[in-house]
């Protein structure tokens, strides 16, 4: 199914993942409205936990987002997730072009783990879902080809007629990974007081370890490679969408920032990860709609659960 | 270039120590999953973040030396003072504007993550440990000729060059990381809870740009080297950033199992590998000439 120097990495990678097993193996969440406390930077505040939101409710969120980050990973290789996966969800809208042509090995061997540690989250946050006697949501419909166009767009990285391809080269997936990798790590950092269960955290913090590492290899290429322009724009965009929502400071740096021209971690004054509530990551996986809506952007039916509303 | 780098990194330093003061608490290094240590009683919060406030201290000492030629204010320290061996010249000769930077970036980040600590210590109404004695010569030696990076005899100075730097700052960030991961289920406080997730997050971001640029360069045998020594010390799994011997990934840049999780480590696991020594009963060594201080010292 792979046509691709590199699906060796990608299929062991994937075979060697073990199942989880016994009870209460969880997994990540994004979740709602934690965005700090009394003795916090002044910008954030304290939101009270949404009532009757389950772990439950909060990982089935985050599955939407481990779902577009596969996907966006599997095809950057030519592939998609496997029918068993998606719950017969779908379906996933691409720019039909086929694999990113990477010329750099590095990079393409970066985008291998990417794939399958995504792939790997889909799977664990099903299980752990399954495990809880809960139900994993179905893959929501995933517009990976419009969707980068209109974001390009807004970001002013692209005019208005022109097309945003990110498997047009490894730099433009790079780019589409920036796009994705922050708000990952916003969403989970803002889920973690959420999550109830000490187990389905120590699994949500070791998820978020791991976008965070992804983090980290995307901004260090690309601020070694001159992107800084692009990325701070894609970061205003992101810190526009999200403050549009809920202004609690949720600010977002690019490379080239906080009077750093190599800024690769993406932090306050406090060296604190930004955290972004489910209706903040909404609104930028959603392209902006403001509030109230319930579909756009990546997900033009929406994503599926119960958190769906920006 | 050196005076350059120099100079930014001390205003930059200023700068932000200016800025912060709004700090408020995080972490800690515990791991709630099967221990394989049992532990006599609970612990607190306020032991989770003093914990984590001796790891906070030996890396700012370490980038904060690396950028700016000084380490920590005694204003940070507790009042300790003369407490850190470091070689005579520490101020790294930065060949690369990117690496010069980016070291930058994790001075300032790892700064502000000891002013945060102790902040938020205070405000809950703890103590913050004051800075226990760190050893930034002996230490690495001792390591690099475990690791089999050089022979009995010869010296590591990880402030020598920027890549000696690199693999210094390597031994340290997957080592935070697994800490931070194993701590996030110890935590009761959800202010504590949410502040650990976002330090985690910026450990983690360290750790991938360290790792991606080491496996870049051919860094891969040494990384390999080091994470197996960190998982001998600790009896958790460490992964380099070369793992073509398994028919992994060459250029392996996130540190974790086939589920795509980071590894986690209780604080005992976490000591064996500051203290250099695995097993259980060490209370000082490596890093920690005199142990760290706090209500979690051995391992």
């Amino acid at each position: 199914m792979l046509d691709n120097p590199f699906t060796k990495v990608l299929q062991e990678g994937i075979a060697r993942r073990r199942f989880l097993r016994g009870t209460g193996c969880g997994a990540a969440g994004l979740a709602a409205a934690f965005a700090g406390s009394a003795i916090a930077a002044p910008r954030t505040k304290a939101k009270a936990r949404p009532a009757g939101l389950t772990d439950a409710d909060i990982f089935n969120f985050a599955l939407n987002f481990e779902y577009l980050g596969a996907e966006y990973y599997l095809g950057a290789l030519g592939t998609s997730l496997p029918g068993n996966l998606t719950g017969g969800g779908g379906p996933v809208t691409t720019p039909g072009t086929g694999p990113v042509p990477f010329q750099n090995t590095a990079i393409a061997y970066f985008a291998q783990q990417l794939a399958v540690d995504e792939y790997a989250h889909v799977t664990v946050i099903q299980e752990a879902l399954t495990a809880e006697g809960a139900t994993p949501i179905s893959e929501p419909a995933i517009d990976l080809d419009a969707s980068w166009t209109s974001l390009a767009v807004a970001a002013g990285l692209i005019a208005d007629g022109e097309t945003f391809n990110p498997y047009a080269s490894e730099t433009d997936f790079l780019l589409g990974a920036y796009v994705l990798e922050d708000v990952c790590v916003t969403a989970l950092c803002g889920a973690a007081a959420l999550i109830s269960s000490k187990i389905n955290l120590a699994y949500a913090a070791s998820i978020l370890g791991v976008e965070g590492y992804q983090v980290g290899m995307i901004r260090q290429r690309l601020s070694a490679i001159g992107a800084g322009a692009a990325t701070d724009a894609i970061s205003a965009l992101r810190s526009a969408l999200s403050n549009a929502i809920v202004d609690s400071g949720v600010d977002d740096y690019g490379t080239d920032a906080n009077g750093n021209p190599y800024n690769f971690t993406n932090v306050d004054f406090n060296g604190q990860a930004f955290r972004r509530t489910p209706q903040q990551v909404l609104n930028i996986a959603y392209g902006g709609p403001g509030p109230n809506a319930t579909s756009g952007g990546f997900f033009p039916n929406g994503v599926n659960g119960t958190i769906t509303t920006t | 270039m050196t005076e350059t780098i120099a100079s930014a990194g001390t205003a930059d330093s200023k700068r932000w120590l200016g800025r912060l003061g709004a700090g408020a608490l995080a972490f800690g290094a515990m791991s709630a999953m099967g221990g394989k240590r049992a532990r006599a009683q609970a612990i607190t919060d306020a032991d989770v973040l003093n914990f984590a406030l001796n790891l906070e201290y030996l890396e700012a000492e370490y980038y904060l030396r690396a950028v700016t030629g000084a380490g920590l204010s005694t204003s940070l320290t507790g009042g300790s003072t003369g407490n850190v061996l470091a070689p005579a010249t520490t101020l790294v000769p930065f060949q690369t504007s990117a690496i010069a930077y980016w070291a930058q970036r994790i001075a300032n980040d790892e700064l502000a993550h000891v002013n945060f600590l102790r902040v938020g210590l205070k405000a809950e109404g703890g103590t913050p440990v004051a800075e226990p004695q760190i050893d930034l010569v002996n230490s690495f030696t001792t390591l690099a000729v475990a690791a089999g990076l050089i022979t009995t005899g010869q010296t590591f100075n990880p402030f020598a060059s920027e890549l000696d730097f690199l693999i210094g700052a390597y031994i340290f960030e997957d080592v935070g990381v697994s800490a931070y991961a194993g701590a996030a289920a110890l935590l009761t406080n959800p202010d504590n809870i949410a502040y650990s997730a976002s330090v985690l997050a910026v450990e983690a971001e360290h750790a991938g740009l360290i790792r991606s640029y080491l496996a870049e360069i051919g860094g891969g045998a040494v990384t390999n080297a080091i994470s197996a020594l960190r998982q001998s010390l600790s009896g958790v799994q460490d992964n380099g950033t070369d793992l073509s011997a398994g028919g992994g990934n060459p250029f392996s840049f996130a540190n974790c199992d086939y589920n795509g999780q980071a590894f986690r480590r209780t604080p005992e696991e976490v000591l064996n590998i500051v203290y250099g020594a695995s097993g259980t009963g060490v209370s000082a060594g490596l890093f920690f000439p005199a142990g760290v201080n706090g209500a979690v010292t051995s391992t």
